[in-house]
């Protein structure tokens, strides 16, 4: 171990400010969710922002509504933001034109199999690629005027988006002298400096991806050493009853003699009995995730909709905004229970 | 219609597909303890259990198969469990055709190797149906149930196999090998004198000395390739069997669920058979009587019965919110059985409230998984 110290957690009314934030965490957490609910409120509050997102199936447009655009093409979803999806290939297609300017017939390259084993033998190439790909854009001007005022990447799911952030790493290594090597010092220098990028992890409070959390928030600190934004946590259920409320009704309800009404009630009984059940998980593990994830936490609650949409991101965004701008004074950590 | 009993019974090889996050592992272990009860000699290939789950299958180390489970009202011994040891395989593969100890270690320090067996997409599925295809010629079992990798897209265990062997393509392979790449850029040029060019002209460019790593992988492990291709062709031909069954897992929820469609689409595309699906955590509306499904007359009888004590109102807009959650899903999954092949067992789990982490937490699994 070196002896510098790992960076300091980016405070969440600050995280906006940076050039770049990562949204990264265990699939099916809402990763895509707070991307978007994170892009909204930064969009709302005047800044030009670009979400990315690599696996190409435009979630993050098709989730607020609007169709995904081509791949590499910026598709406008409201004023202020826009999404993105990026393919490593086609990254690194477009870095390799730019070094070998014979474009015409750089294309019989790229169609032949042997093209195929350059890219695989070259470990991670085509992440470091997109990761370099992303920096493009949150530094692209035009006429001088930055295109977008923050980027936010949408990572995918653990194990296979720390291999992004890791290849600049990997590839300074192994690639000794060169225009690679050289790339990629410049992307690690960029993805260490807290005030250009922060990566923010998501979780929901249940036993796998809290462990996975755990495990990757070490990873990005020691490892990575990269600077932490908040972590928001998902998905989270507060009973605003207790378990007495629910003796109360049992007790009160053998007093009915109308049988729908006592099945009714016994339906009621069984719902509030699966939102304690659930209350007691998340409690349990946002325990858990303070002893062992010591950055600010962002807490979402849990949504009950018959369809999760454009709607339901802009209320989760309702909440990130508390949380994240300065001028509320309502939120550095949301503690506070019984948020709706 | 056939329930998931007949498709354990019918079947050798039950595989479990779904996204990241659904429930797979479980779902497979709890599939193969009802079929141990059955008292069929039953193996459970699992990839990344919760510890405690783990424990409860008595998993202890990679890639051995660990003894058995005991499993309450069934003679001991049916129920074995292992986990699928993606990277060792590919050494176990490595060093059983290494002609020598020296060239077996230059074959694993080899960076192609590494990303071949580490990151190559679809590496890891297809060294997990080798496995599988090992313990299942062995005939050690009477039924094996296999729970994959986590991936972004369910259906790169599928296709794996023609992935891997598009990519170790011999006819593409000996290109890499003696005397032709070893003697150096100039044959290359035999192959394709522009191509050639180019491809110097990238490395230098790129400061990436690539092509040399792969031609000293090819060279050393040139004997294996050429036996690739059938490997290939037996793995391919159990996934298509019928003594092999394929069941998909998901959750009810939107993005999942457009993940799952294109799954049953490749799949038919494929050739392989779907034969079952399982959603997990699910609601449903429970509210039978139709007055229940106004929020008002629910909080007007709770607030009879309890008058203005605390919890009256909330207890009752827990339950309405609750139903608006169970509408969405059951909606859903209508949806989607609608579209789903003719004779497919669907089972509904719902949303449990503890985690699953005990063989009698499996069980309980079973009355929702096998339900009439």
């Amino acid at each position: 171990m070196s002896a510098a110290r790992p960076p300091r957690a980016i405070d969440p009314t600050g995280l906006l400010d940076r050039r770049l934030v990562i949204v990264a965490g265990k699939g099916g957490v809402g990763k895509t969710t707070v991307a978007c609910g994170l892009g909204l409120v930064a969009a709302q509050a005047g800044k030009r922002v670009l979400v990315v997102e690599v696996d190409g199936a435009g979630r993050a447009a098709v989730l607020l509504g609007v169709e995904p655009a081509p791949i590499g093409e910026a598709r406008p979803i409201r004023p202020g933001l826009a999404a993105m999806s990026l393919e490593g290939s086609a990254a690194l297609a477009e870095y390799l034109q730019s070094v070998v300017p014979v474009k015409r017939v750089l294309k019989a390259v790229f169609e032949s199999r042997i093209y195929q084993y350059f890219v695989a033998a070259a470990p991670g190439l085509k992440e470091l690629m997109t990761v370099g790909k992303i920096w493009f854009e949150a530094e692209r001007t035009d006429d001088g005027r930055r295109r977008w005022d923050l980027v936010i990447f949408d990572a995918p799911a653990t194990g296979h988006g720390l291999q992004y952030l890791r290849m600049p790493l990997a590839a300074r290594a192994a690639f000794g002298a060169g225009l690679v090597a050289r790339e990629s010092e410049r992307l690690v220098e960029r993805l260490r400096d807290p005030r250009r990028t922060a990566i923010s992890l998501v979780t929901t409070a249940e036993e796998m991806p809290v462990n996975e959390t755990v495990e990757m928030y070490r990873q990005v600190r020691d490892d990575l050493r990269m600077p932490l934004g908040p972590l928001f946590v998902n998905r989270l259920h507060r009973a605003r009853f207790d378990a007495a409320d629910l003796d109360g009704l049992r007790q009160q309800a053998t007093r009915l003699r109308d049988a729908r009404d006592r099945r009714v009630v016994a339906e009621v009984v069984q719902r509030a009995d699966e939102e304690l059940g659930w209350s007691r998980i998340n409690d349990a593990y946002l325990r858990r995730l303070r002893a062992e994830v010591p950055v600010p936490h962002v807490e979402l609650p849990f949504l009950f909709a018959e369809e999760f949409g454009v709607q339901e991101v802009e209320r989760l965004a309702g909440t990130i905004a508390a949380a994240v701008q300065r001028d509320t004074g309502a939120g550095r950590r949301t503690d506070s229970h019984g948020r709706a | 219609m056939a329930g998931l009993d007949d498709v354990l019974a019918r079947h050798r090889v039950v595989i479990c597909a779904g996204s990241g996050g659904v429930g797979k592992t479980t779902t497979a272990a709890a599939l193969a303890v009802r079929a141990a009860l059955a008292g069929r000699r039953t193996l459970v290939m699992t990839i990344d259990p919760a510890k405690r789950l783990a424990d409860a299958l008595g998993i202890r180390g990679l890639g051995t198969i660990s003894s058995a489970v005991p499993v309450d009202d069934v003679p001991h011994g049916y129920l074995s469990a292992m986990m699928l040891d993606q990277k060792g395989a590919w050494d176990a593969l490595v060093e059983r055709h290494a002609p020598s100890p020296d060239i077996r270690d230059r074959i694993l320090q080899n960076r192609f190797y590494q990303h071949l067996s580490q990151s190559f997409a679809g590496s890891q599925e297809y060294m997990a149906i080798e496995q599988l295809c090992e313990v299942h010629a062995s005939g050690a079992y009477d039924l094996i149930v296999v729970d994959t990798p986590p991936t972004r897209h369910a259906l790169d265990f599928l296709e794996a196999p023609q992935r891997i062997a598009d990519f170790l393509d011999k006819r593409v392979v000996k290109w890499f090998v003696k005397p032709y790449f070893s003697a150096g850029w100039a044959t290359m040029r035999f192959v394709n004198r522009t191509v050639g060019f180019l491809f110097k002209r990238l490395e230098d460019a790129t400061g990436i000395t690539a092509l040399v790593e792969v031609s000293e992988f090819f060279t050393s492990m040139s004997g294996l390739f050429e036996e690739f291709e059938p490997r290939v062709r037996r793995v391919e031909a159990l996934l298509r069997s019928p003594q092999t069954a394929f069941v998909l897992v998901a959750t009810p929820e939107e993005q999942v669920l457009r993940e799952a469609e294109y799954f049953c689409g490749r799949v038919r595309e494929l050739g392989v058979p779907l034969r079952a699906v399982v959603f997990n955590r699910t609601h449903r509306e429970l509210a039978t009587a139709r007055d229940a499904r106004e929020p008002e007359a629910v909080r007007a009888l709770l607030a009879r019965l309890l008058g203005a004590r605390d919890g009256a109102t909330e207890l009752a807009e827990n339950f309405v919110r609750y139903e608006a959650l169970g509408r969405g899903d059951g909606l859903r999954m209508e949806a989607f059985r609608r579209a789903l092949p003719r004779g497919a067992a669907v089972a509904e789990v719902p949303n449990f409230h503890t985690d699953v982490h005990s063989v009698a937490d499996l069980r309980t699994m079973h009355q929702f998984l096998f339900a009439a």
